[in-house]
């Protein structure tokens, strides 16, 4: 177990040096100078030769890179050369608002995409599976930024329930955090709900099909004991899709900051992109990876636990 | 069949009906709201300073304005007036020595009393090239300043130009004296607390949220302003940005959408206004020295063929002033005949393609600005391709983030680039900057005409009003004998806010000027 989990963190590392290389280069390929936005329209160019000389973005490419990677070794991920302001204070900054958002929307796609997801599968073709299957179809369907305006217009502005943006930290109070984070997690997380139902139901059926759970019946199990059991071993593709769509969220997050004028890492990762403030964006994106990645390496555990049949082969 | 017993389902209604009743207290509490005397703007952007001798954009100003102050102040009404100054300067016969005397009763916010002293100290840095102002340029032909006394100072340009008093609201700022060794460029860009003499003094940046002000209690304008702190929200979701304003969160929001803004004015508890901009063009820079545009003829033909009427009242429902040459339709410089030698005329369009090298028809490219300024270029693109379809001219979109399209326009990669130019509303400054060779946007047209330059450095040396305005006259009829730059109109800067909000008056060259409004 060890030595897998030694092995998955070191192939992790690999997978970071790789995106953090290919970041530089896409990055560094674009259109557009970071110069030109903070010296403006009417910078000579002589202006912008001697910004990019000051800050290094004359240098080879790969010479670049390595500084950057020295200098992140060390928790250094720089200073924004557009802002001004230190890199790794300010992904500390916005990470807590991101976090929020996406682990109550996360937490919110498991409780009702597995919990609508095995009650659809005790009953095939009744009416709560009808039910469910088209609200999955219409959960897919709905774009998420289109869904958070729809709940601005009727849950903020119409009934006045909730405020129409912005965010509130836990320390400002349970009440308006939570007030605060609502209406984005739920707009995150409905496009989840439906697909992990989804998951959910097609494995559990697949598994209450199996033999051994004939056989579990034929031995007088209960009912509730039969789909316990059944669940569990249901579950490791479900753990699979939530790891990846946890990942995932932290991409959606960009849209829903947006529309719902939070702080968080997506809305600065947007500024970043569209302000060429490359060591902002390198930042938040390694960071995103590193998320993406550690959250499959959780799952790829959480697995092992659940199916002894994994355990075995490691 | 799983059977959950009825004491549990009873249970977890309860404990869901109570967690509910937490989160949803009968309160209601709503993000900030407005308590006692917080004023709570909007801008659609994000900004990434408040240095005033490097502000890049019409909404960043807002925050600039607040902390710093000028010699003089071009106004919300688009009137030049004395305000760290006592009156405007005295001007030498030869136009070149500028004498200004200074107010006695202005303090910086860090206690410290202005002089003579700070006002050199703030032009000799911004003019120093090692300090990389990104204004530099405006104010290079000031060659000396001199204190005279503790409050009089003169300034000597290499030669007239009367224009740099224009840019000093938008581009300039005074500042105490030491301060930039003392603090540093970066405090000036993110936290310039006590370095200013304006109305708000910087309090906090919360990076991509807000930033706040509180009220300067030693302001030289005694009586302002009227609240006691100035929080400034950055919200780039147009249906966000209308929430925060409906819901309350704010009391005052700009660029709102267009096409909801005659709407949204009316609605119960909300009051809207907008203004036309003297600055705020909506301009096709078109490529004098690529094809299809190298040929004056094809230029006049789109720029005829092109229905700006249709544009200002369909596209933008009135936010767009139409105008065909450098100069706004409201403007005591505007030269209505040559407006109408370039305006729309479909026939004359067809007949002016026929005489052109293009006879056959032709294709270019259009750069267009992803992102809105003010008002969104991609609905004008549509329009104009769709109308340059009927006289045989195809056009492509080719849409850019702005620090691209700008960089094409700069060195004159593009064929034509369209794009809201807001400039500090003075009378030549547009025609300066695109249509005058050495300048930063000259290769976005490629236009240089000795006759066009020497007239305008007649201008520069002229401060009667009528003599100008036959001076820039001839600079627009120069402009529709040539059409060097496609001109669509001139933007309303237009602005909504809550009833509570009181004495808001829209700015034509600020987004907003907050310093007088009533909370």
């Amino acid at each position: 177990m060890l030595r897998l989990v030694a092995g998955r963190i070191a192939s992790s590392i690999g997978t970071l040096l790789f995106v953090g290389l290919a970041l530089f280069a896409l990055t560094r390929s674009g259109p557009g100078s970071p110069a030109r936005i903070v010296l403006g329209a009417e910078a000579t160019a002589e202006q912008i030769a001697q910004f990019e000389q000051a800050h290094g973005l004359d240098r080879p490419f790969l010479s670049q890179y390595a500084a950057w990677l020295g200098d992140v070794t060390h928790g250094d991920f720089g200073r924004s050369f557009v802002t001004g302001r230190d890199v790794a204070s300010e992904i500390a900054n916005a990470l807590p608002v991101t976090l929020a958002i996406v682990a109550f929307a996360f937490l919110i796609a498991l409780v009702f995409g597995i919990g609508i997801g095995v009650l659809a599968a005790l009953k095939p073709g009744g009416a709560f599976d009808r039910i469910s299957r088209f609200a999955s179809v219409l959960g897919l369907s709905v774009p998420a930024f289109w869904l958070g305006i729809v709940l601005i217009r009727f849950l903020a502005v119409d009934l006045r329930l909730l405020p129409p943006g912005g965010y509130f930290p836990l320390s400002s109070g349970l009440s308006l955090h939570l007030q605060s984070i609502l209406m984005p997690s739920l707009s995150l997380a409905v496009y989840y709900i439906a697909v992990l139902a989804r998951m959910t139901q097609a494995s559990l059926q697949e598994t209450l099909r199996g033999d051994y759970v004939r056989t579990a019946r034929a031995m007088g199990l209960s009912s509730r004991q039969v789909v316990f059991y059944a669940l569990v071993n249901a579950l490791p593709p479900v753990v699979n899709l939530a790891a990846l769509s946890f990942g995932y969220m932290f991409g959606w997050a960009l849209i829903i900051e947006q529309v719902f004028n939070i702080p968080g890492l997506s809305r600065a990762l947007l500024n970043a992109i569209s302000q060429r403030d490359f060591l902002l964006l390198q930042g938040i994106v390694f960071l995103f990876t590193a998320i993406f990645v550690f959250a499959n390496l959780g799952a790829d555990l959480i697995n092992r636990m659940l199916d002894p049949r994994q355990r075995a082969a490691a | 069949m799983l059977t959950v017993p009825k004491s549990r389902r009873a249970f977890l209604a309860a404990a869901a009906g109570g967690a509910l009743g937490g989160v949803l207290p009968a309160s209601l509490l709503h993000a900030q709201p407005n308590n006692g005397k917080t004023l709570t703007i909007v801008l659609p952007s994000n900004p990434i300073t408040i240095d005033p001798i490097n502000q890049l954009n019409h909404d960043a100003m807002v925050l600039g304005q607040t902390v710093f102050e000028n010699l003089v102040e071009y106004d919300v009404d688009g009137v030049l007036k004395p305000q760290l100054a006592k009156a405007l300067p005295v001007i030498s016969a030869d136009k070149k020595t500028y004498t200004f005397e200074l107010r006695d009763d202005v303090t910086f916010h860090n206690g410290k009393k202005m002089t003579a002293e700070d006002v050199k100290y703030s032009f000799d840095y911004l003019l120093d090239p090692a300090n990389k102002a990104a204004r530099r340029s405006l104010f290079t032909r000031i060659t000396k300043v001199t204190v005279l006394d503790p409050l009089k100072v003169q300034f000597e340009l290499s030669e007239p130009y009367g224009p740099w008093l224009y840019f000093l609201t938008k581009y300039m700022g005074i500042y105490p004296a030491g301060s930039r060794k003392e603090h540093g460029d970066d405090y000036f860009k993110s936290k310039p607390a006590g370095v200013g003499t304006g109305f708000g003094v910087f309090e906090e940046w919360k990076p991509n949220d807000y930033i706040s002000f509180r009220k300067n209690p030693n302001y030289w304008r005694k009586g302002l302003p009227h609240w006691d702190r100035l929080v400034v929200k950055m919200i780039p979701e147009d249906a966000t940005r209308v929430a925060y304003l409906l819901t309350g969160q704010v009391d005052l929001i700009s660029a709102p959408p267009p096409r909801e803004f005659n709407r949204l004015k009316t609605m119960p508890g909300i009051t809207g206004a907008s203004r036309p901009t003297l600055g705020g063009a909506l301009l096709m820079y078109t490529n004098n020295l690529k094809a299809p545009f190298d040929d004056v003829n094809f230029r006049k033909a789109v720029s005829a063929a092109i229905d700006r009427k249709t544009i200002g009242e369909k596209v933008y429902y009135g936010l767009l002033d139409p105008s065909s040459v450098p100069a706004p339709a409201r403007g005591w410089w505007f030269n209505a005949e040559a407006d109408k030698e370039l305006g729309f005329d479909l026939a004359k369009a067809t007949a002016l393609l026929a005489k052109s090298k293009y006879a056959t028809g032709a294709e270019f490219d259009l750069s267009i600005q992803a992102e809105p300024y003010l008002l969104d270029t991609k609905d004008a693109a549509i329009f104009v391709q769709a109308q340059l379809a009927k006289i045989g001219v195809k056009v492509n979109l080719k849409v850019y983030e702005f620090s691209v399209l700008i960089q094409q326009a700069i060195r004159g990669e593009h064929q034509a680039a369209l794009q809201v130019f807001m400039s500090p509303g003075e009378p030549s400054y547009i025609m300066q900057v695109c249509l005058t060779p050495e300048q930063v946007l000259s290769k976005s047209t490629g236009y240089n005409n000795p006759e066009f330059n020497q007239t305008l450095a007649t201008a520069f040396a002229e401060t009667e009003e009528s003599k100008l305005k036959e001076l820039y006259g001839r600079l627009q009829a120069l402009a529709a004998r040539d059409a060097p730059i496609g001109v669509l109109g001139y933007v309303h800067a237009s602005n909504l806010w809550r009833q509570a909000v009181q004495d808001v008056k829209v700015n034509q060259g600020l987004t907003i000027a907050p310093g007088e409004i009533k909370v």
